[in-house]
């Protein structure tokens, strides 16, 4: 992996690079922010996270499970009580929602950490320490022939330092 | 450095103070959240002290279970029909604290209640020590503790599965959901500050552990962006979770026919409860920390303003439900509901009700007074009264109810034996040792959230932020 790293000291600086960048059509940009940042999300308008399909299978299956496994027990352990229902789904209701929640949960982490692409074995590259502090960076991944162009971009917009990493 | 962010100066303002978008002024920088909330992880003398007396409280507890596990539950001050006591009185006095820690962390989240920034993280380590230390009493009472997982459901060799109507199996599925989504929320909201504290420490061992704690975390917009929708998923979850959880737990009373258990309004009464004790635990733990480590500025006085109002409304809300259960006993014409709430307050067990009343609906409406409610000194012993009178408030529910039930020739006193108020002593320090061991390793106050809330570098400064 090759490209070019830009840290940025100012909020406003790092989104005009991004727009800047947006409108030449470079691909393959990722931001850095040390926390989110409404007017990042705006400049790069990506689109909605995907992790709420994760939500809805696994709150699906959650539920599912709950109501189902205490049915289940119930008509094959049956207890006869004064012409009661053997699978009362009242009482079942609080499995079904308890495993709807945990499922559900459970489900949206790991939307989380595969959209995320976390957990990752290696953060020295293409990244700087700065950036979980105070800094803003942006991390274009690209081939060195254009390491001069993009530098010259990012530095037009403020980056106090550019470098291309291989 | 200011001690708080917007000090009352001269006559105090009516009718309030606004709240709920509360900013910390005094944090200007970035560097500034970093060097002052990582500044906490340093270990001191009274951090020592403190974690002596939670260990040797949690080895009075222990000392006492080892005991018990040798000669047996008959130790314990059980004397038919109260066949529940401390056990089960602490068990929910610490399944409420817990409620806490998610309810600021969730629903506050969802409505935007800007006064959680701050306190929500150690709110959330509350609440995942309230839930493990409640955990314990259930597998402590049923005498034989290495069966407790006989209560979960899976194929065995036994061929028999648990009793899905049972309401302590509702027991163990809410309180394991909800221990397994406190922690998950804990765990989730460090991975960020785990990310700064990965790139600022500079011993090798602490630093290799950092940067798996934080899973490679890089802050990139992709990250973000899905880390923001899961959060807000996991809030809308632990929402209903929080409601549905002490719910549960009334189910344990509400359920039998015992008088002063049979009723309807067990679940919102003892949802009110949970977050009424819960809060005033986070003032327990807040308060002394923001003052030993001086963080006035992050906690300030707008913050603890707030959720004194929580606490006052919950208060009231607590009160309400003692009121309606004498009125219900008294509209109901049932004897021995009407003959049980009389015994309650002014027979057998006047003295346990009369501390609960007291500490519970009287002594919360001093935050009617918003001179009291910015008080951190008032609303520390005010949160130590809370929790006392909240205890009471299980033994009033569990003692009197099992001790005076139907059959005059059946009523019967009950003494906690020395065993008992050892779990009890036990507990607090069991409970103490975590979060002391937690607020020396891990942030206290969510630094990425609290960067949020400071204005950033501008290129361009119009002035304003967001």
């Amino acid at each position: 992996m090759q490209g070019v790293l830009a840290v940025f000291p100012q909020l406003d600086a790092v989104c005009d690079a991004i727009r800047d960048l947006k409108a030449k059509k470079v691909p393959k940009v990722t931001v850095y922010s040390p926390t989110i940042q409404h007017e990042i999300d705006d400049a790069i308008d990506a689109p909605t996270s995907v992790v709420r399909v994760f939500t809805l299978i696994g709150a699906s299956l959650g539920v599912t499970f709950g109501y189902w496994v205490s049915i289940w027990s119930s008509q094959y352990w049956p207890l006869q009580v004064g012409g009661k229902a053997i699978a009362s789904w009242i009482p079942y209701t609080i499995m079904g929602f308890e495993m709807f929640v945990m499922v559900g949960c459970l489900s949206t982490v790991a939307g989380m950490f595969i959209n995320a692409q976390i957990p990752r074995l290696v953060t020295n590259f293409g990244y700087d320490k700065r950036f979980t502090h105070g800094d803003y960076g942006i991390w274009i991944e690209t081939t060195p022939d254009k390491f001069a162009d993009l530098e010259k971009t990012l530095k037009a917009h403020g980056a106090v330092e550019v470098r291309g990493e291989r | 450095m200011a001690t708080t962010a917007k000090p009352v100066v001269g006559k105090i303002k009516r009718p309030n103070i606004p709240s709920a978008g509360i900013q910390v002024p005094a944090v200007t920088t970035f560097e500034q959240v970093d060097n002052e909330i990582l500044a906490t992880l340093k270990p001191s003398p009274k951090w020592f002290m403190g974690l002596g007396l939670a260990i040797a409280a949690m080895l009075v507890g222990a000392s006492a279970w080892t005991y018990q596990i040798y000669w047996g539950l008959g130790n314990a001050g059980y004397v038919p029909p109260v066949m529940w006591g401390v056990y089960i009185i602490t068990f929910v006095f610490w399944v409420g604290i817990g409620h806490a820690g998610t309810l600021i962390s969730a629903i506050l989240y969802l409505f935007r209640a800007g006064f959680r920034t701050t306190i929500y993280r150690a709110s959330e380590a509350m609440t995942v020590f309230a839930v493990m230390t409640a955990g314990l009493f259930p597998i402590i009472h049923i005498g034989r503790p290495w069966k407790f997982f006989w209560l979960i459901p899976y194929p065995n060799w036994r061929l028999l599965f648990p009793q899905f109507k049972s309401p302590l199996l509702w027991d163990v599925f809410a309180i394991s959901t909800y221990l397994t989504i406190s922690t998950t929320f804990l765990y989730l909201g460090l991975i960020p500050d785990f990310a700064v504290m990965r790139d600022k420490e500079t011993n090798p061992i602490r630093k290799r552990i950092f940067a798996m704690l934080s899973l490679g975390w890089k802050n990139t917009d992709r990250e973000w962006r899905h880390f923001a929708k899961m959060y807000m998923f996991l809030a809308a979850f632990s929402t209903p979770l929080v409601l549905s959880v002490h719910s549960v737990v009334s189910f344990d009373f509400a359920m039998a026919l015992t008088p002063g258990w049979h009723t309807t309004i067990f679940p919102p009464y003892f949802v009110g409860g949970a977050i009424f004790s819960g809060f005033a635990m986070v003032w327990t733990i807040l308060i002394p920390i923001r003052k030993w480590w001086h963080l006035e500025h992050y906690v300030t006085l707008n913050h603890l303003d707030a959720t004194a109002k929580v606490v006052l409304f919950t208060s009231i809300m607590v009160g309400c439900g003692y009121l309606s259960e004498f009125f219900i006993a008294w509209f109901s014409g049932v004897a021995p509901e009407q003959e049980y709430f009389w015994n309650r307050v002014f027979g057998q067990w006047w003295w346990s009700a009369w501390i609960l009343l007291l500490c519970n609906m009287v002594f919360p409406l001093s935050l009617f007074s918003q001179k009291l409610r910015r008080n951190p000194t008032w609303l520390f012993i005010l949160s130590i009264i809370i929790n006392i009178g909240m205890w009471y408030e299980r033994f009033v529910i569990v003692v009197p109810s099992l001790s005076h039930e139907f059959e005059p020739w059946q009523w019967t006193h009950y003494t906690p034996s020395w065993i008992d108020m050892c779990f009890l002593v036990g507990s607090f320090g069991w409970f103490f040792m975590w979060f002391l061991l937690f607020i020396k390793q891990m942030p206290v106050i969510a630094i990425a959230e609290v960067k949020e809330i400071v204005p950033p570098k501008m290129k361009n400064d119009h002035g304003g932020h967001h």
